[in-house]
């Protein structure tokens, strides 16, 4: 969910700048030293950024008439984790902004730390609390998938109600009430898009341990005893 | 789609115009419009970007219309939003929801609509940068400013590769589509991921041909572009000031004024 062109006022959108732009600067940071010690890397992140790109063009299909596209940052955070994912996030909202009119060149900060920074690293830490606790990949990927999504819709939530609380100066009562105005129509038309994603994405890794599971291993998403176990094939 | 666009702003004559003039012209349009505090200077601003674009840059009014109308859509719902449920004034409309006592206050529609037109100035000065500039241009702006080497090489690659993906993805999805593979809701899930995963897997093939490519060329790290050296003329130079002075005029008029 993106914030729109010129919907946040001023002492706002230079708010979420501030708070965004030191987490781009440690992701840029992390990843030229990832770059300085494995210079193929290079390569792989800009395919992936595409790769999130095209992947959130694509319309996913719609439950309730509200035809949505999947954020494609869980997964990136999975495979990339949190840092990197900022960076990635960063450049392909930028697009998004430029050439679908997705978001917008004020509110990049907003949405950044939204989409780019909180959702990431919500679905980084849930997956690795998951594969921790030795549950199932796909059943972890579904739920930081999902709830990556979840977080990153009550962060737009929470951007939206301060911007507009339901009194006319900023009050705690204010903002609680215009959170859950804005919280509950969002609740109609996004928890079941995070849902979705959430089964597209866990249906993605599926394919891609079966076709190239050493790609995973080679970037230390699954451990290659998770990955045989996962083929079918004994250890 | 994104094809589309960036296919125009080769065309454009605006394109062979100073870069950073034009961004000049962009961002004071935004921030202009994001301060304003009534409708009406967003709504100037919307009105020159759009003509500028349309008249000056030769984009078809057609397809400004259509684009204009997309993000439209998510713009209207978020502002009703806002219109039905902020604000504490007089009360102009008020009816029962499911219930639930909604009612549109003055003072919420007349933020409503200040947010709705800014909105609009915003899209019309990214479409006007869109329209009329290739991005290959906006890169080597970006190349003369700080920003570090490393999110810049980022960019340039990303934008090179959603090409080659999006057409990837549309061929497959067509492929699926004949195929029956987004007949029923259940089915369209399974293409959908198996879309995304054949995506993934041919991107980190892509990926490792790429660096091939480069290194055997070698990249170290840093694309040279080239910038055409273009001076401001003397008309441009008076259509902007004058452009500017009229928005800044208009900001300090309205500042006070209430349309409702």
């Amino acid at each position: 969910m993106h914030i729109m062109e010129g919907f946040l006022a001023t002492p706002w959108w230079q708010l979420w700048f501030a708070v965004s732009i030191p987490a781009i600067l440690y992701g840029i940071y992390k990843m030229n030293r990832l770059v300085k010690e494995k210079r193929e890397i290079l390569p792989l992140l800009a395919v992936a950024g595409a790769f999130i790109f095209v992947l959130s063009a694509l319309k996913l299909p719609s439950v309730n008439g509200s035809c949505s596209h999947p954020t494609g940052t869980g997964i990136a955070a999975i495979i990339f984790g949190p840092a990197i994912s900022a960076v990635l996030g960063t450049i392909v909202l930028l697009y998004q902004a430029l050439f679908l009119a997705h978001g917008g060149l004020t509110t990049l900060g907003a949405n950044v730390f939204s989409m780019g920074i909180v959702g990431p690293l919500v679905a980084y830490l849930i997956y690795k609390a998951g594969m921790r606790a030795n549950l199932n990949f796909y059943a972890v990927v579904f739920l930081a998938t999902a709830f990556g999504d979840w977080t990153t819709y009550l962060i737009t939530t929470a951007e939206l109600a301060l911007a507009y609380p339901a009194s006319d100066v900023l009050t705690l009562g204010g903002f609680l009430s215009s959170f859950k105005k804005f919280a509950l129509i969002f609740a109609v038309t996004q928890a079941p898009l995070a849902i979705m994603e959430g089964a597209v994405s866990a249906l993605l890794f599926k394919y891609v341990v079966n076709v190239k599971s050493d790609i995973l291993v080679e970037m230390k998403v699954i451990e290659a005893s998770v990955a045989r176990k996962l083929r079918g094939t004994p250890a | 789609m994104t094809n589309i666009l960036d296919d125009y702003a080769l065309m454009s004559p605006l394109r062979h115009r100073n870069n950073w003039l034009k961004l000049a012209i962009v961002l004071f349009g935004l921030l202009a419009g994001i301060s304003s505090t009534s409708p009406v200077t967003p709504l100037f601003i919307a009105f020159c970007m759009g003509f500028t674009t349309v008249a000056l840059g030769r984009a078809p009014l057609k397809l400004y219309l259509k684009l204009l109308l997309a993000p439209i859509g998510f713009a209207v719902t978020g502002v009703l939003i806002i219109a039905f449920f902020s604000g504490s004034g007089q009360e102009l409309l008020s009816f029962k929801l499911m219930g639930y006592p909604v009612s549109l206050r003055k003072d919420g529609l007349e933020l409503a609509l200040l947010v709705l037109s800014r909105s609009l100035s915003g899209m019309c000065c990214l479409y006007f940068l869109v329209l009329t500039t290739p991005m290959i241009e906006l890169f080597a702006v970006l190349k003369a400013t700080r920003l570090p080497e490393s999110f810049i090489e980022l960019s340039m690659l990303i934008y090179r590769y959603i090409f080659v993906f999006l057409g990837m993805a549309i061929s497959i999805r067509y492929a699926q589509t004949v195929r029956l593979g987004y007949s029923s809701f259940s089915r369209s899930l399974r293409s959908l991921g198996m879309l995304g995963s054949t995506l993934f897997v041919r991107s980190w093939e892509q990926g490792d041909k790429l660096f091939l490519a480069m290194n055997s060329r070698c990249y170290d790290g840093k694309m040279t572009l080239f910038e055409v050296h273009r001076p401001v003329r003397v008309p441009e130079l008076l259509l902007t000031s004058a452009y500017f002075l009229l928005t800044l005029a208009l900001l300090y008029l309205t500042k006070n004024a209430s349309i409702v």
